[in-house]
């Protein structure tokens, strides 16, 4: 397992007068090189959660445990460098982790700190924005002239330029233009599939994730209100609505089409090149079946 | 607002935001914005799309002053963007950021909202009642008495909404504040936006990437690389597919869905919903 967590709960400013739950008896397992969604509708701790995964957050009880580290709550926690270097966090808003003045320093400040040269983490800027399709000018950009879009891909940059194990994204892809997001979803997957990292991504957006995603994890109120694959999820989307969150549209039109044609049993098409090629080949074996029985007929 | 001096330019409704041949940059051999002409009427609802990167929250931080154009006129509900009446234009565009933590203010929820409402010297009774109402409508009436800092980022965009809306300017500006948003969350404000614009005193402008949203809308500006590559109707940037390619956005769903079964020789509408595709692919089912 890359994390494992165990009756985890976490709450903001313990012993003050606001203290405030935000989650509650988690359990959850995440394994290596998996790509995990999580959703959840505003407030229900999603980004608290993610926070946990690199020990920017310490658990109030129970215990996390990233890769070979384990913090423990009310324990002394152990070195956290290690666990820094190896989980790369993205944050919801870029402006949260961008902070020097041009981007290339910005995305090699990680490398540098984690003992890189600069050569190497000079090295790593340029492989990270060609990676995020970012043009190589704007290495000398201040981060803050950027547009939203850009910051966003700079700042996921940044990240990625450590070469993390596991790369932790905070709703990546809002403000990313429609292409944009199809590329960072499908660079995510590669990471994930051809160098075997894990990949975590609280979304708002699992229309785009669902074809990707081997697992998910939905929270509502603080609690895990359900962890499993997407076909599960696929098999009752309804505990989507008890979470709060609308049924994305390629989930509804899958269960439409699948429960219309009997294809319950199939893995579920989520995208609509695949729902459509599916579509057209259930309507030519009907009508290659009804064209056995009335021959020349049916055809255009 | 002096309603006499609201030119009439195109359309039926007079223009409250007209744009000629402006520009933008901080380089002037680098424009960011390139010889923009544009010209809105009065409760039309305008999207603005395009790649990351193309100018479109430049654009609308010209039409406030929040940054100095370079050339051209700006003309905002009949004043001329000029140094004595930027005061005017602010006060009837309400804009709401990307980052809903460049525009917190208040120590609260409440406070915050109160803020631009007190700057409106609006009698006590007025404030609480669209402080209730505009918190209701977004589902943070619970969250009054929290400060920001407690909020989640949907929460924090939800508040700066409510905060612009309560203000009832003539203009609202949404730069991506969707983005933060759960599908069912941006529906309801889709709604909201619609019952403003049915009451036909709102000018709506929304940048934005999301199909859905752009449907919604009457009319959509596409820029690209700082010039306006395009100025249709939604349904037209939805069929235009070498457009829709070059300003970075897909289609909805339900329209990809039908175009793909339509290159298989299914013939569809786009569809409103599950139950009328499975209704169209039945009877073809058996006809054929």
């Amino acid at each position: 397992m890359a994390i494992q967590l165990q009756q985890v709960s976490y709450t903001y400013a313990d012993r003050s007068m606001w203290r405030q739950t935000a989650l509650h008896g988690i359990n959850l397992n995440i394994a290596k090189g998996s790509l995990t969604g999580i959703a959840g509708a505003t407030g229900s701790g999603k980004s608290t959660l993610l926070q946990l995964f690199n020990g920017i957050l310490k658990p109030t009880e129970g215990t996390v445990q990233v890769l070979d580290v384990t913090i423990t709550a009310g324990e002394k926690s152990p070195k956290l460098l290690p666990l820094r270097r190896r989980v790369g966090l993205v944050f919801q808003f870029p402006e949260q982790q961008m902070f020097e003045d041009t981007v290339e320093k910005d995305i090699c400040f990680g490398p540098l700190n984690f003992g890189f040269t600069l050569e190497e983490a000079k090295e790593r800027a340029r492989k990270a924005m060609t990676d995020m399709g970012l043009d190589l000018a704007l290495l000398e950009r201040n981060p803050f002239r950027l547009s939203g879009g850009q910051m966003r891909k700079a700042a996921i940059a940044s990240v990625l330029a450590m070469d993390p194990d596991i790369v932790v994204l905070d709703e990546p892809t809002a403000t990313l233009d429609p292409v944009s997001r199809a590329e960072l979803i499908a660079l995510l997957e590669r990471l994930c599939r051809e160098q075997g990292r894990t990949i975590i991504i609280v979304t708002h957006r699992m229309d785009e994730l669902l074809p990707y995603a081997d697992s998910w994890a939905l929270l509502k109120g603080g609690e895990l209100a359900f962890q499993g694959s997407g076909q599960e999820l696929a098999a009752d989307p309804a505990i989507l609505e008890r979470c709060g969150l609308t049924i994305p549209q390629s989930l509804r039109y899958w269960q439409a089409v699948s429960t219309r044609f009997g294809l319950g049993t199939e893995k579920p098409l989520l995208t609509a090149e695949a729902l459509a090629e599916r579509i057209a080949a259930v309507l030519e074996e009907r009508k290659n079946a009804a064209g056995t029985e009335e021959m020349g007929s049916g055809h255009e | 607002m002096n309603q006499a001096n609201i030119e009439t330019k195109s359309g039926t409704e007079p223009a409250v935001i007209v744009l000629e041949g402006v520009s933008f940059g901080y380089d002037p051999e680098h424009p960011i914005l390139h010889d923009i002409n544009v010209s809105i009427p009065q409760g039309q609802w305008l999207s603005i799309v395009g790649p990351n990167g193309c100018g479109k929250s430049t654009l609308v931080k010209l039409l406030n002053a929040l940054l100095p154009k370079s050339a051209g006129l700006i003309s905002v509900c009949g004043h001329t963007l000029q140094e004595e009446t930027i005061q005017s234009i602010r006060q009837c565009i309400g804009m709401v950021f990307q980052n809903p933590d460049n525009q917190f203010i208040g120590q609260t929820v409440e406070e915050d909202i109160l803020f631009g409402l007190e700057g409106l010297c609006l009698p006590y009774e007025e404030m609480k009642e669209r402080l209730d109402y505009y918190t209701g409508k977004l589902g943070i009436d619970h969250l009054l008495s929290k400060h920001p800092g407690e909020l989640s980022g949907g929460q924090k965009q939800r508040v700066a909404i409510a905060s612009i809306l309560a203000m009832k300017p003539g203009i609202v500006i949404f730069d991506e504040a969707s983005s933060m948003l759960d599908e069912g969350s941006r529906d309801e404000l889709m709604g909201i936006l619609r019952d403003m614009q049915a009451e036909g005193s709102y000018t709506i402008l929304l940048i934005t990437h999301d199909a859905d949203e752009i449907l919604a809308s009457d009319r959509v500006l596409a820029l690209h690389g700082g010039s306006i590559a395009a100025d249709v109707s939604p349904a037209e940037l939805f069929r235009d597919a070498e457009l829709l390619e070059r300003c970075h956005l897909r289609e909805p769903y339900t329209w990809r869905l039908a175009r793909e079964l339509q290159s298989r020789g299914i013939t569809v509408d786009v569809p409103a919903s599950e139950k009328e595709l499975i209704d169209t692919l039945w009877p073809y089912n058996y006809s054929k």
